[in-house]
């Protein structure tokens, strides 16, 4: 298992020849369809005029809410969104009718002929209106350990405030896309770009009024998801099949670049108040925070993720006295919904602020304050939650990531330059994640596979997870040949198709390879259990060949192809009380990175970043380090330049790479270190291995941390910087120049 | 006569375009377009038609001097076919070779393989086109080439760092590979194509499409066509068709007018032709001009700066315009020629507005000229953008300043991001002028620099950014002269 073998796909990618929705050969019938959507954040429809669109050449039909056979539903969790809207528009970018035309061409004629007249409403579009307005889409949910409120009396110290962190596009690079295919009757065949297959097929099923048994649904890749296709690579599909289904012909949707930016959720946006308590020492003593996320204008799986970020609140710190309080609000945009860290890093960024402005007020270096507040081995390691932390592996990354950054050394340096620089200003920090792995909704984890062998020897693996880039097909593929004892190029693993693995779980919350694999394990036992014994009954010696076994198996009437089955023990958890044990374990890892700013411009250059990652025992080393990288970077951009802005009437302003920046080449650390942390095996996974998908993400908030302490710098760390999430160069300059006890520049 | 056709060379095949013959094509549609229409052409990708994110990164070869071919990396979402006459269009699909049923990757895509350089597989056609560019022009190229030549290449998966490695590691061939085999006979068969210098003339019911050849017929067709829209890179016009979905139905099309694109510097000063890339710009800028290469340095990405030109930049008259604030303060003077005269007007009086230039129906820019400043002459760019590289300018600023012992004996201060237009600081100018160049002073002025504009908040930035950074700058190039 220990040779890292390259991404299943990588010579298709390399070479063009992978298929995506966008590429795949359809005969001439093929529809283009189109989203006609709402200019207004919040209007009532008075009438749709459709008749002059409907005349345009090559235009095959439109539809409109009413048009819909079945319900006109998409909301995946909470029944509380449209697929259409009917009377009332509750966002830019909702969608209104639908398209289907011989050409994209013909589409947009007919678009700009159908007429919608609106009767504009009021309109909330920020977390404090929705507050003042009390506009809620949940109820509040509490996790709390003991009486906040006195203890935070008691405390010798305290520190009040208020965190931003922004939200961010997905930007994967295949915008949302979906090809529907009729069958006959009224089957449909859905090519979704979605990390959840089965719920795409319900939610097609729902809207056209079929029975799930009517509906396949298949991904073969999926070009970049990061949380984005987890429920919103539903609604191109439902679109689709409803033009497909109406047509009778296939149709293509393939959203445009800022199409899907304006159309789709984003990460939430949270504002955050906390309170922390602590001693002279900076050992935490209470902890009071309240979580606001924008949730947008439907609950999508804004309650999972609030759930999420409440559980990640306390990151690393064991807080003997805490109350969490989360909320989530309805806004006027855009539902948000699922990213890379799903809430982990909102709930984060909050106290690894509040550590920030402790270290900065007992005048001690962050990261000591951080390993000071670490959960313990055998005392304080239990969670507010109540789940008791095992295999506890902070102590074992600080140990050796200090080391191996040289972090004292270099903060000795820091100082120094910052002493004899007057415009450049260096900052150093420190930032430990420990991540909850399983679904927090505990039906979810579980995971269906069918393994089938061939009489050649050859294996087809079929699972419920999704490629998406992170590898999984590789790993499971790795983990089939090995259970299996043949060579990986004897094993495919076929697209995911809900009519081979029917109900399973969205590929998300990082667990893709730890249910699949034991899943696909579990198939393959049934099959070896079935070679063994047809071995013993017939005597056929050890070392035969495995192509031979099967073939003897074929003869032997034995069947080659078996189902499996698993799901993850021993998680339970209980909203009400905020008490349970919702996680199979944890993932950590650990960065350390340093900066530098401009004072004068506010701009900043990302000097050097190490990581240390716990991923267990590497199923592939190769991969995970991929996703270490790919993840850390994704979070700098979360903390840097990806800020996305609306203007007052909810239109979207950074909806286009022109105005919205994730990184590019040269905003990786120019120093870029990445270490698994070695021999550390995770008992009760498949092949000991820990997930990998998520946790990297938050390291990229040491990144912030880094650009804080060096504004700090520049006021000679006396006052705390003010500063938000994402911090641009915008943000860093405003924070330098109201830094009281800094010289005036003039 | 007019060529009516088109003719290239895609991968190793020759392909003859005619516009009236298929009713899917016309002389705008783009390269991206074209080849996703083709079978077998499904690599290249479209991830935001706005040449952002490289997705549609193809490569293009051109005959240079003694038969050599020069191998450019362009976003194909934004070349209209016509564009491509007399090149060959290499695609991802034609880097590997097939041999014996095996297929042996290009070293470009055997290292991304072996790196792990690919995730969800995406952005990777691009980035391996963009690989294969460098490959052909450089040999183990240094970090900072290798991030230059990949900046126009987004990818949401990897973070680059295995990227990275793959460049480092199969750039290191001297560019050879089966195109360096076969150099001679293709770069005969552009030559053959290239030949025939008479105007392509390409008419359908919906488009006009002209492309030139030569100075003279390219100011009789501004003449006789005063509506058509003059491009030569087109990166800022194409995105009108591919965003804007605007129909652009007559296109005058620069690209192939050899006399635009000389540049010659002597003890006068400098003149660049119009239809200069801004890439063969910055090359002419290193060591001679460094505050012309430092700006171009953060210009778009390579991709970009391949297509987008001197004249277009200039013409665009954009106040966020990378390159203007150097033209200000060197007091370019843009050359204007029609079929009948020539004149030479500076560059300030040459933008009279935002987007608004005193350019006329029938005339063409043709060149840009510039004054020899004397050797204590200092001259700095500076670029504030949220992103370092491939972004918008937030506030840009051009200083050029000349002290005679101590004293300041000349000076120009440029911004753009500040106004409408790009604008000279000059009453921050008039207050320095004479003046010891010291810090107090320089403090000093920077309080008029903050009286001398009033600029707006938008999704760039707020004002108040805007003010102090254009006074930060000041204070920032006293820093770094004094």
């Amino acid at each position: 298992m220990s040779k890292p073998l390259s991404h299943d796909s990588a010579t298709g990618h390399v070479t063009g020849e992978s298929i995506y929705i966008n590429d795949m050969p359809v005969n001439g019938q093929l529809l283009t369809g189109r989203v006609v959507t709402s200019c207004h954040a919040h209007a009532r429809i008075i009438r749709i005029d459709i008749s002059e669109a409907l005349k345009t050449a090559g235009v095959h039909t439109i539809l409109t809410a009413r048009d819909i056979p079945g319900e006109n539903q998409m909301g995946p969790v909470i029944h509380d969104e449209l697929c259409l809207a009917e009377t009332e528009t509750t966002f830019i970018g909702q969608a209104i009718a639908l398209i289907a035309a011989e050409s994209e061409e013909a589409a947009i004629i007919a678009e700009k002929l159908i007429r919608i007249e609106y009767e504009p409403l009021e309109s909330i579009l920020s977390i404090e209106s929705a507050m003042a307005a009390n506009n809620i889409i949940a109820p509040v949910r509490r996790i709390t350990r003991g009486e906040v409120e006195p203890a935070l009396r008691k405390a010798p110290h305290r520190l009040s405030g208020e965190m931003r962190t922004g939200a961010q596009e997905h930007w994967y690079l295949e915008t949302q896309t979906a090809l529907a295919i009729p069958g006959e009757g009224r089957e449909m065949k859905v090519f979704a770009s979605s990390q959840n297959p089965a719920e795409t097929l319900a939610i097609v099923a729902e809207v056209l009024g079929l029975q799930k048994n009517e509906v396949e649904v298949e991904v073969k890749r999926i070009g970049g998801a990061f949380g984005g296709k987890e429920t919103q690579g539903n609604h191109v599909a439902a679109w689709a099949a409803l033009l497909a289904d109406a047509t009778r012909r296939p149709v293509k949707i393939h959203l445009f670049r800022d199409d899907d930016q304006v159309m789709t959720g984003k990460r939430h946006r949270f504002l955050s108040k906390y309170e922390i308590g602590f001693d002279d020492q900076g050992m935490i003593l209470a902890y009071k925070v309240e979580l606001n996320s924008d949730a947008g204008s439907a609950t999508d799986l804004s309650r999972a993720i609030l759930e999420r970020s409440m559980l990640h609140a306390e990151n690393c710190y064991y807080l003997p006295v805490v109350s969490i309080t989360g909320q989530a609000w309805k806004t006027n945009l855009p539902s948000n919904t699922a990213f890379r860290g799903f809430g982990g890093p909102q709930g984060m960024a909050v106290i690894e602020n509040a550590i920030d402005r402790i270290a900065r007020f007992v005048k001690k270096d962050a990261a000591s304050i951080r390993f000071l507040n670490f959960y313990r081995h055998e005392e304080n390691n239990v969670t507010p939650y109540g789940q008791k932390i095992g295999n506890n592996r902070l102590f074992l990354l600080y140990e050796r990531l200090m080391n191996s950054s040289e972090y004292l050394g270099r903060r000795a340096l820091v100082d120094e330059f910052n002493a004899t620089n007057e415009f450049y200003k260096k900052g150093l920090a420190l930032m430990p994640v420990k991540f909850g792995i399983s679904f927090t909704t505990a039906f979810l984890n579980q995971a269906g596979a069918l393994v089938n062998v061939y009489t050649d020897g050859t294996v087809l693996v079929n699972h419920g997870g999704t490629e998406m880039g992170q590898g999984l097909h590789t790993k499971i593929k790795q983990v089939a040949a090995s259970e299996l004892g043949i060579s990986p190029d004897r094993v495919r693993v076929n697209a995911t198709n809900t009519s081979k693995v029917p109900n399973t779980s969205p590929t998300a919350a990082s667990s893709g390879s730890d249910l699949n694999g034991m899943a696909v394990k579990n198939a393959i036992d049934t099959i070896k259990s079935r070679l063994a014994e047809l071995a013993r009954k017939e005597d056929i010696p050890a070392d035969t060949p495995f192509e031979e076994l099967c073939r003897l198996a074929h003869l032997n009437r034995v069947s080659l192809s078996a189902t499996g089955f698993y799901k993850t023990p021993g998680i339970y958890f209980d909203r009400e009380t905020g008490q349970g044990n919702p996680f199979h374990y944890f993932a950590y890892g650990m960065a350390v990175s340093e900066v530098m700013i401009d004072t004068l411009t506010g701009s900043h250059s990302l000097l050097r970043s190490d990581i240390l990652q716990d991923v267990g025992d590497s199923i592939n080393a190769s991969l995970d380090r991929g996703q270490v990288e790919g993840g850390f970077i994704q979070g700098v951009g979360w903390c840097t330049t990806e800020e996305i802005k609306w203007d007052s009437r909810g239109n979207l302003l950074t909806h286009s790479p022109d105005t919205y920046k994730i990184p590019t080449i040269n905003d990786i650390p120019a120093d870029f270190r990445i270490e698994l942390l070695p021999n550390v095996p995770n008992d009760g996974t498949i092949r000991r291995s820990k997930a990998v998908g998520e946790p990297p993400f938050m390291l990229g908030i040491s990144v912030w941390l880094a650009i804080k302490d060096a504004i700090s710098a520049a006021g000679n760390h006396l006052s705390e910087p003010a500063l938000k999430i994402p911090a641009t160069h915008e943000d860093i300059l405003l924070a330098v120049n109201s830094l009281p006890l800094k010289q005036p520049l003039l | 006569m007019s060529q009516q056709t088109i003719r290239f060379l895609l991968d190793e095949r020759a392909v003859e375009v005619g516009f009236n013959d298929s009713p899917e094509l016309s002389p705008t549609t783009t390269l991206l377009k074209y080849l996703r229409s083709l079978p077998g052409h499904k690599g290249v990708k479209e991830g935001c038609a706005e040449g952002d994110c490289g997705a549609c990164t193809v490569v293009v070869a051109e005959s240079g001097e003694d038969g050599k071919l020069v191998y450019k990396a362009l976003d194909s979402c934004l070349v209209f076919l016509p564009m491509i006459h007399g090149k060959q269009v290499i695609t991802v699909e034609n880097l590997a070779v097939r041999k014996n049923n095996q297929v042996i990757l290009h070293p470009v895509q055997q290292m991304l393989v072996e790196t792990n350089g690919t995730q969800c597989g995406y952005c990777t056609p691009g980035i391996v086109m963009s690989l294969f560019a460098l490959y052909k022009n450089h040999h183990e190229p240094s970090r900072e080439v290798i991030e230059d030549a990949l900046t126009g290449n987004l990818c949401r998966c990897t973070g680059y760092q295995p990227i990275v490695e793959a460049a480092l590691k199969a750039c290191t061939n001297h560019g050879k590979d089966q195109f360096s085999d076969k150099e001679k006979e293709t770069s005969d068969q552009l030559s053959a194509i290239c030949r025939n210098k008479s105007t392509l003339t390409l008419k359908t019911p919906t488009h006009t499409y002209l492309k030139p050849f030569t100075l003279a017929e390219a100011l009789s067709l501004r003449g006789l066509h005063p509506g058509a829209l003059v491009i030569n890179g087109a990166t800022d016009i194409a995105m009108r068709q591919t965003k804007s979905r605007e129909l652009l139905t007559e296109i005058l099309d620069l690209s192939a007018v050899d006399e635009l694109k000389t540049w010659n510097a002597g003890p006068d000063g400098f003149i660049f032709g119009a239809g200069l890339s801004m890439e063969q710009l910055k090359k002419f800028a290193a060591g001679k001009l460094p505050a012309l290469y430092d700006i171009l340095s953060v210009f778009g990405s390579l991709q970009i700066r391949n297509l987008a030109t001197l004249g277009g930049n200039i013409c665009s008259a954009s106040p966020i315009g990378d390159l203007l604030p150097l033209f200000y303060v060197l007091d370019v003077g843009v050359v204007l020629k029609s079929a009948e005269a020539e004149r030479v007007v500076p560059i300030s009086g040459f933008i009279t507005g935002y987007h608004q230039t005193v350019l006329q129906p029938d005339e063409l820019i043709t060149a840009l000229t510039g004054p020899r400043h004397s050797v204590g002459t200092l001259l700095k760019t500076y670029k504030i953008s949220k992103r370092k590289n491939l972004d918008i300018a937030t506030v840009s600023a051009a200083f050029r300043l000349n002290l005679n012992d101590g004293m300041v004996a000349g000076i120009a201060l440029a911004y753009g991001g500040m106004a409408e237009t790009t604008k000279r600081a000059t009453l921050t100018e008039q207050y320095l002028s004479g003046k010891k160049w010291s810090r107090v002073v320089v403090e000093n002025a920077m309080k008029i620099i903050e009286s001398e504009f009033s600029p707006i908040s938008d999704v760039r930035s707020g004002a108040e950014f805007r003010k102090i950074v254009a006074r930060n700058l000041l204070l920032k190039f006293y820093v770094e002269t004094a």
